[in-house]
């Protein structure tokens, strides 16, 4: 227990907006917390909750969704479209008892490469506090030690 | 004339005059309370229709399968408002055309069947619109408040221990009208989403991800918690769900055949609080 806890965080990006923001923060040299794996996709509108619970499954212990602001979407509606899904998402969630804070959502455009450092930085401190997402970890842990595959 | 009498009547006009090809109906279970499908194609055979207060399941499942329509004749089904609602949201997403279902409506009013008037899912929506404004179920409102009133990781700690029970059978996707696609998710396995042991986190994601696709489609008919064989009230998730679409959007599941799909549409002022 010497090292401190440091989470992993994955956000799944749409490339247009939030991924050309992620750019810009790299190009114009600003910091952000090395905590986060970015995840490339088309448009918020691929986000599948299957990728949510996917990456929690795996080990993360926070999710970023994040896309273009409403109106600047690429395809006109993707991100409209996945505002709704997260919405219900979000409500199933919270009534199955899976953490909300965990999970987050932004709107983050191509030009807000300083928003995007100022989001991970946060969201890294936020998760940091509540420590490791235990919950779903120790379940994942039953099924490498109890099965065989 | 009782309800069965008049109903089987009714079946035989159908059948002998060419109307339909086959009367989904009711028929005598396993047990005094328990009601099984019956297909029926002749009208010599509409004797085996049973309708009392106990016909609850949904028949509407039974029209999906692939080939059934595709002949364009019609088929003659007992549907309950539950039913009906269904009969609309396969037409929204284009899986029947609801001019070839013909609708032998009922309603069970203090265990007794009820006939309903009209024949088309659309003689319906006066019906329907009602049971709108009546709003979603209290009993289950209920429930569900009980569980929001618990802390997150009593909520978590409570669904674990229902679906640690779950052992995988698929029972609540076979008999629900909704869930009709080709290859459900959970035979995927390139990748493969969901784990399809019966250990505690793939029951999870099993549940939630079904949950998460009836969001504004479920009737809430009960079919998934009379077929459960370990008692897992997945009704009562379905129910949240039904609420959030109707609370957030105004989305009551089956109002027409026209209705857009919840989570297939939007609109530009859709609330967005949670999002940074």
């Amino acid at each position: 227990m010497s090292e401190p806890f440091e989470p992993k965080i994955v956000a799944f990006v749409c490339t247009y907006c939030t991924y050309a923001g992620a750019d810009l923060a790299g190009t114009s040299r600003m910091k952000y917390a090395s905590n986060v794996r970015i995840v490339r996709l088309p448009c918020t509108g691929r986000i599948s909750p299957m990728f949510i619970l996917k990456a929690l499954q795996k080990g993360a212990d926070g999710v970023l969704v994040s896309g273009c602001h409403p109106g600047d979407c690429h395809f006109a509606q993707g991100n409209y479209h996945a505002r709704r899904r997260w919405t219900v998402f979000r409500a199933l969630l919270a009534f199955t008892g899976i953490p909300e804070e965990r999970i987050k959502f932004s709107w983050i455009s191509a030009a807000e490469g300083a928003k995007f450092t100022e989001l991970i930085n946060g969201i890294t401190g936020q998760i940091r506090t509540l420590g490791p997402f235990e919950q779903y970890q120790e379940l994942q842990k039953v099924i490498e030690t109890q099965s065989t595959y | 004339m009782g309800i069965q009498e008049q109903y089987r009547k009714e079946a035989a006009e159908l059948l002998s005059s060419g109307e339909v090809k086959l009367v989904i109906g009711y028929g005598e279970g396993s047990t005094a309370e328990r009601r099984r499908p019956v297909f029926v194609r002749s009208a010599e055979y509409v004797s085996r229709l049973v309708l009392d207060g106990s016909c609850v399941a949904n028949l509407s499942s039974y029209l999906v399968p692939e080939g059934l329509l595709s002949d364009g004749k019609k088929v003659a089904v007992f549907l309950k408002p539950d039913g009906i609602r269904s009969i609309n949201i396969l037409a929204a997403e284009s899986q029947l055309d609801p001019e070839q279902v013909v609708i032998l409506g009922f309603d069970i009013e203090g265990g007794q069947a009820a006939p309903l008037p009209g024949r088309k899912a659309s003689d319906f929506t006066a019906l329907i619109g009602s049971l709108k404004s009546a709003g979603l179920s209290p009993e289950l409102q209920k429930d569900a408040d009980r569980l929001e009133q618990m802390s997150a990781s009593e909520r978590f700690g409570y669904w674990k221990e229902q679906f640690s029970k779950c052992i995988k059978c698929y029972a609540c996707r076979q008999v629900c009208p909704m869930c009709y696609c080709r290859r459900c998710i959970v035979d995927v396995n390139q990748p493969q989403w969901i784990n399809t042991s019966s250990h505690t986190l793939g029951n999870f994601e099993w549940n939630i991800i079904r949950a998460f696709h009836l969001a504004g489609r479920c009737v809430s008919c009960g079919g998934c918690d009379r077929s459960c064989p370990v008692n897992i009230p997945l009704r009562l998730i379905n129910h949240r769900m039904a609420k959030e679409a109707l609370d957030t959007f105004g989305h009551y599941a089956g109002e027409s055949a026209e209705q857009q799909p919840v989570l297939a549409t939007f609109r530009q002022e859709d609330p967005e609080t949670f999002i940074l």
